[in-house]
């Protein structure tokens, strides 16, 4: 069905960015735009969840909404990620109220950039046009280098010139099987893909060299495995807010990533790209846990536990099932839910006590009672602990994995992998637990003694987050009836 | 692939080699700019034949796509790139590992390209027949990226990376050009912001004391 929406719901946060952006090259306009910099914010993602939620009932009801100019398309496959990444942004701009205090941008730069992430984010979801994905992908580069660097912090700027090289060069690898893709089909929809699918057939070798492009090129952004170089630098490095903005970004990729090399494995189903997802995707856990085990920064630990998440969420999607990608998106959604809803409480700790340092922190849960709850109840959700919505999460991700494996490997491989996933999780679930009672437990350090609470805008939004888990654990389906697969 | 297509890629390839070998910061930025202008020179005479030949709309938009395509990458990047090194400062360095090595690595990797590129030769089609040429110069570009210090130079050779697209990106469609332009502009512009925040806050532009730094 035409709709216009899909292109409302990138104009809108733009307009309303360019907006914020007018306003830095007059100083008088600087001072007032500081008091309404946070409301434009909050107001912008307002808009824009609204904007994307007048389109659900439309795609529950079948329809597809196209713009077919730009190529953009909202359907069952990328309305749930785009609910999940526009509620990331509302509660992390709520979570912006009280804790950003200001850094290298300007008050109206940093909304605008903020903003152009949130485009870039939707744009990379709704996009069918490969160029179109590749624009996005380069300008997320930028734009997230920007917002890194914001930390006044002399930690960032090292993150973030590690973070700019290692993405824009995996840009590059996107820009090749772009081009690659075009050349051969003089088309960039990506339903050319199937359309020429004789051509790709005759040609296996090359459909593996631009599936490994993309692998490759949105890998890097994602952070996996071998290509995480920059994830543990940059969330310590980045100002708190950001980083909860950035736990959206996962969703956009990984369903990128998707879109992009399935027409390949309809073209031609080759076993290697299910083992190379699935490789990278059980190296990522294991890495991921391990390396988050002895660390001692709560940043750097969450940093670990994310390529961990990153793993499980990849796992699902390289099966190439219907109800591989039904779990997948399931995964996905909660997951990066969850991890906002942690990060933004350790952001929390982080603006609070000044010291990520878990050895010097204890017994803030008399001074910070909902974040710590919040805390746990995510990581709870997170790691898969029943009733809460993590558990269901993790439930049928297991179980598609399992149904895969099982016919083409047999029953002892099958559980031993899912074997060692549920210990990965429970390793997962330890580390996080620790990390509470290191924080949040125990006798208060000298020093936090004389610590003030913290303000509403910066707890309820990880309370939401945490309430949001238990309701979807109760009543899984409202995150389901908005899902199908591709 | 025709004689002059072949005669620019080589010219390019050596000037990418060039630049990985370089010792400071503006001599790397002054290869950038030749490869960069070695690399686009074919197709932007190619558009400007057309022009006079054709001297229709069309052929315009063309030779005007090309030509701000081609004045980007040969100028308008290595000069913001030289705006960084005005700003913070042009250092003189020799790469992480020896001199001998890269050289050496300049060497094996024509010597592996050639063989990658008989196998390429009998997947890759007809119209892709300067992917081998492309994978060398990202092979070379990848030498400052890795092996440098500097992080002016190590953007000098992701520009020179993404130079070496440049074949492939002529025959991206000519409405996507400025989008794609504008993107390499401003992705270098917060490179550069990055390394002047950087130099403020650290005193070098090395990377490897910024850890020390900091």
């Amino acid at each position: 069905m035409y709709s216009l929406l899909p292109l409302l719901s990138l104009v809108v946060p733009s307009f309303i960015g360019f907006l914020c952006l007018f306003t830095y090259p007059f100083r008088f306009l600087e001072s007032f735009f500081r008091r309404i910099e946070k409301v434009a914010l909050l107001f912008a993602t307002c808009l824009t969840l609204l904007i994307v939620m007048t389109m659900v009932p439309y795609v529950l009801s079948g329809e597809a909404l196209e713009t077919p100019v730009f190529s953009l398309k909202v359907d069952l496959t990328n309305i749930a990620g785009a609910v999940g990444i526009v509620l990331i942004f509302l509660l992390v701009s709520i979570f912006n109220v009280e804790a950003e205090k200001g850094g290298r941008l300007k008050p109206s730069m940093y909304s605008f950039f903020v903003l152009l992430f949130l485009v870039c984010m939707l744009g990379l979801l709704f996009s069918y046009d490969i160029f179109g994905i590749f624009l996005f992908v380069e300008m997320t580069v930028g734009v997230s280098i920007v917002l890194v660097v914001h930390n006044p912090s002399k930690l960032s700027p090292e993150a973030s010139f590690k973070y700019l090289i290692i993405t824009a060069v995996s840009a590059l690898f996107v820009l090749l099987g772009v081009l690659t893709i075009f050349i051969l089909t003089k088309n960039s929809h990506i339903s050319s893909i199937v359309d020429n699918s004789e051509l790709f057939r005759e040609n296996p070798r090359l459909v593996m060299l631009i599936v490994a492009c993309f692998i490759v090129g949105l890998g890097a952004d994602i952070g996996l495995v071998p290509f995480h170089g920059w994830v543990p630098d940059i969330l310590p490095g980045s100002p708190p807010t950001i980083n909860g903005f950035f736990t959206a970004e996962p969703i956009a990729f990984i369903l990128t990533l998707h879109k992009l090399i399935y027409p390949f494995y309809v073209v031609y189903p080759s076993q290697t790209i299910i083992l190379l997802l699935l490789g990278i995707g059980l190296i990522c856990i294991v890495f991921g846990v391990l390396s988050a085990f002895p660390q001692k920064d709560f940043m750097r630990m969450f940093a670990y536990c994310t390529i961990e998440e990153f793993g499980h969420m990849i796992l699902p999607f390289g099966l190439f099932t219907s109800f591989g990608f039904t779990a997948g998106q399931f995964y996905l959604v909660n997951s990066s839910l969850m991890k906002a809803g942690l990060v933004l409480c350790l952001g929390s700790v982080l603006i609070t006590t000044e010291t990520s340092d878990m050895n010097s922190l204890g017994g803030l849960i008399g001074k910070m009672k909902n974040t710590a709850w919040s805390y746990i109840v995510c990581a709870f959700s997170i790691t898969g602990v029943p009733p809460l919505s993590g558990f269901y999460a993790k439930w049928i991700l297991y179980t598609a994995i399992y149904n895969f494996l099982y016919p083409h490997v047999g029953i002892m491989l099958s559980l031993s992998i899912l074997m060692l996933l549920i210990c990965m999780s429970i390793v997962s679930l330890v580390i996080l637990i620790r990390s509470f009672q290191q924080i949040f437990l125990g006798q208060p350090t000298e020093g936090l003694n004389n610590l003030k609470g913290i303000p509403w805008a910066m707890w309820l939004p990880t309370l939401i987050l945490a309430l949001i888990t238990i309701l979807l654990g109760i009543q899984p389906n409202i995150l389901f009836s908005l899902i199908k697969q591709p | 692939m025709e004689l002059i297509i072949l005669a620019s890629l080589i010219v390019s390839t050596f000037f990418t080699a060039l630049g990985a070998l370089s010792h400071t910061s503006k001599r790397a930025i002054v290869f950038l700019a030749l490869q960069a202008a070695s690399i686009g020179f074919v197709e932007l005479v190619y558009c400007l034949l057309e022009l006079i030949t054709g001297l229709h709309m069309e052929a315009l938009i063309s030779f005007l796509a090309a030509f701000v395509e081609w004045f980007t990458s040969a100028a308008v990047s290595p000069l913001i790139i030289y705006w960084g090194v005005i700003k913070t400062e042009d250092v003189s360095e020799k790469p992480l590992i020896h001199n001998r090595k890269v050289v050496i690595s300049i060497v094996v990797l024509p010597v592996l390209w050639l063989t990658l590129g008989y196998w390429f030769s009998n997947i890759l089609p007809e119209r892709l027949n300067v992917l081998p040429f492309v994978a060398l110069m990202l092979l070379l570009s990848s030498i400052p990226i890795v092996y440098r210090k500097d992080p002016l130079k190590i953007l000098v050779g992701l520009n020179m990376a993404e130079n070496s697209l440049y074949p492939l990106i002529a025959e991206s469609p000519i409405s996507l050009v400025p989008f794609m332009l504008g993107l390499m502009v401003f992705v270098n512009l917060v490179g550069i912001f990055v390394v002047m925040e950087a130099y403020r806050d650290y005193g070098t532009t090395l990377v490897s004391k910024w850890r020390l730094n900091g």
